[in-house]
């Protein structure tokens, strides 16, 4: 019996970062989606303005992607506590910096996932952020009359995540649940990509459908390790070594403004390897098993 | 046989190791902490997870702790491994389940029973703190901070919070906040949060390498509560930027854990030593 055949919905890594084009907000989830990253940074994408936050975001704006950031906590990672290129980018005003925090970020995400010009929240009375971010605006609630936080929707044009496991019709499923923010990036964009280490049977999947954390996003990325150098859950641990060139380099340009060591570290793991295979080759198969989680 | 011996010669060596300042913070804090309150800990706070532990393997069994996106109950282990490092995610194998951003922020209503620890790049004399940097300009910093994390919300909401610094300076200890990224009282009013709307208790406690501080109860200003062993008052002051409230009297010295205490804070709450580096 003939029948219409589901489509599926693997893309490479490249396909997923030519969705992003100059200027648009796209989001990064956590762990970090490396592999669509480097591809951003190989394709040297300008002007972005990125949900996001660590190590992943301070490397697409060292690679000059990055105009605006919405990140609510921007930590040196292996380094000191504030990520390189953040801090010299904001330092210097060639970022602009979307003052916010977690639970602010958490509501206008949720705005825009449900079609709402603006939430109101309530942590950040009394704090600066409302100065600093002019976008933030206090209201009074209509119904009790007490002062809150309107939080605008932050729309998301294409929502980047990695996560252990999804089928090839773009069932998520999280191993170690999902990342921090993960469910509200993809409810907030317009196209969500999903790096996966692995692409599961969508028998597997409809074995256990509680397990399945998104359904439906609109590409899945084949990227075993696509997560290096951070973490993926249940997969591998952080490669700190591996961590600590980045923001050493990153470090030396920032702070003594020799770009030497950075270029050398981006041209070499982001714009020479062609496909993330290629990346991996780099990396080499022993330091990658050695990250294995157990 | 052998093997026992020679791990009780290893704990008697790592108990015989002088007490640290910030084993001294993590041992007040855990005093602090009641058996059945909810605990979460961020990144980059290695005295607020071992003060965390320590109270939960001491007298706090039915405490639930959130690290790092998990929440979960580790009363019958001996120990709760430290994560190598600030985001080693394998602490999630003692989940009893994750807790990702909906799960944390969605549901308030217990947050009453919750603390929670605050840092700060600077702290003014109203523990109102501020991790978004240093600067009279928001547009070009002098020194760009880390961001505010969760901690507008988390010192809105939760029953009380910690101030815990790394370190005790004048830098850190200003008279003003460039900026405040988590509100703790204001300009000092004992009804500056209820005016603000504001359902949680606020900070109680600053702990720093130097000692514990509390806040006055008619303005709400940093008060010198105890000096750690060794520590003056004059040491404090000179690396306090504005006016700390001295009470009258002699200042009391912060407790050092007593042998039990210490025997779980060094082979159960931070067996690989944080605290002691």
């Amino acid at each position: 019996m003939s029948h219409p055949q589901r489509r599926e919905r693997i893309v490479s890594e490249a396909e997923a970062a030519s969705w992003v084009t100059d200027g648009m907000t796209i989001a990064i989830g956590e762990p970090a989606p490396m592999a669509v990253i480097r591809q951003l940074v190989r394709r040297g994408v300008k002007d972005l303005t990125v949900v996001g936050s660590g190590i992943a975001l301070d490397l697409l704006i060292a690679a000059g992607c990055v105009r605006k950031t919405i990140a609510y906590y921007v930590g040196g990672g292996a380094g000191g506590a504030v990520a390189p290129s953040f801090r010299r980018a904001a330092e210097a005003g060639e970022i602009e910096v979307w003052e916010c925090e977690e639970g602010i970020v958490a509501a206008g995400l949720r705005a825009a996932a449900q079609g709402l010009p603006f939430l109101p929240w309530r942590g950040g009375l009394g704090t600066s952020l409302p100065d600093v971010n002019p976008d933030l605006k206090l209201m009074t609630d209509p119904i009790r009359g007490e002062t809150l936080i309107a939080v605008p929707a932050i729309g998301v044009d294409v929502a980047f995540l990695h996560a252990a496991h999804a089928d090839a019709y773009g069932n998520v499923q999280h191993v170690g649940g999902p990342g921090w923010l993960d469910l509200f990036l993809y409810r907030a964009s317009d196209r969500c990509a999903v790096q996966v280490e692995k692409i599961l049977p969508n028998e597997d999947i409809r074995a256990n459908p509680g397990a399945t954390t998104i359904a439906g996003v609109d590409g899945v990325i084949r990227a075993p390790w696509g997560a290096h150098p951070f973490y993926s859950r249940g997969y591998s641990v952080q490669d700190r070594a591996f961590t600590r060139l980045y923001v050493d380099a990153a470090t030396t340009a920032a702070q003594h403004g020799d770009r030497g060591p950075l270029d050398a570290f981006l041209r070499t793991y982001c714009i020479e390897p062609e496909t993330h295979a290629d990346y991996l080759e780099r990396v080499g198969v022993k330091q990658l098993i050695a990250l294995h989680e157990y | 046989m052998a093997d026992d011996t020679a791990d009780e010669t290893a704990t008697d060596d790592i108990l015989s190791q002088p007490v640290t300042r910030q084993e001294v913070m993590a041992a007040f804090l855990a005093n602090d902490i009641r058996d059945g309150e909810i605990l979460q800990v961020g990144a980059a706070m290695p005295v607020g997870e071992v003060a965390v532990r320590l109270a939960h393997f001491s007298h706090g069994p039915n405490m639930e702790l959130i690290f790092i996106g998990s929440r979960m109950n580790v009363a019958h282990l001996d120990t709760l491994p430290t994560p190598e490092f600030g985001w080693d995610r394998r602490t999630v194998r003692w989940a009893e389940s994750y807790w990702d951003t909906g799960h944390r922020f969605d549901r308030v209503k217990d947050w009453g029973n919750r603390v929670f620890f605050i840092g700060g790049v600077q702290v003014d004399p109203h523990g109102n703190t501020n991790l978004i940097g240093v600067g009279d300009d928001h547009r070009r910093l002098r020194f760009r901070g880390p961001g505010s994390v969760g901690t507008s919300t988390l010192s809105t909401l939760v029953g009380r919070y910690y101030i815990v610094l790394n370190s005790h300076s004048a830098r850190t200890f200003v008279p003003r906040c460039d900026f405040v990224s988590a509100f703790g009282w204001g300009e000092g009013h004992p009804d500056a949060r209820r005016r603000l709307g504001l359902p949680g208790g606020g900070p109680r406690y600053c702990v720093t390498p130097l000692c514990v501080m509390d806040f006055t109860e008619d303005t709400k200003r940093l008060r010198l509560r105890s000096l750690h062993p060794g520590v003056s008052v004059d040491e404090v002051v000179a690396n306090t930027g504005f006016e700390l409230v001295i009470p009258p009297g002699e200042v009391p010295t912060t407790p050092v854990p007593d042998p039990e205490q210490l025997r779980i804070l060094r082979t159960r709450a931070d067996e690989r030593g944080a605290l002691r580096r």
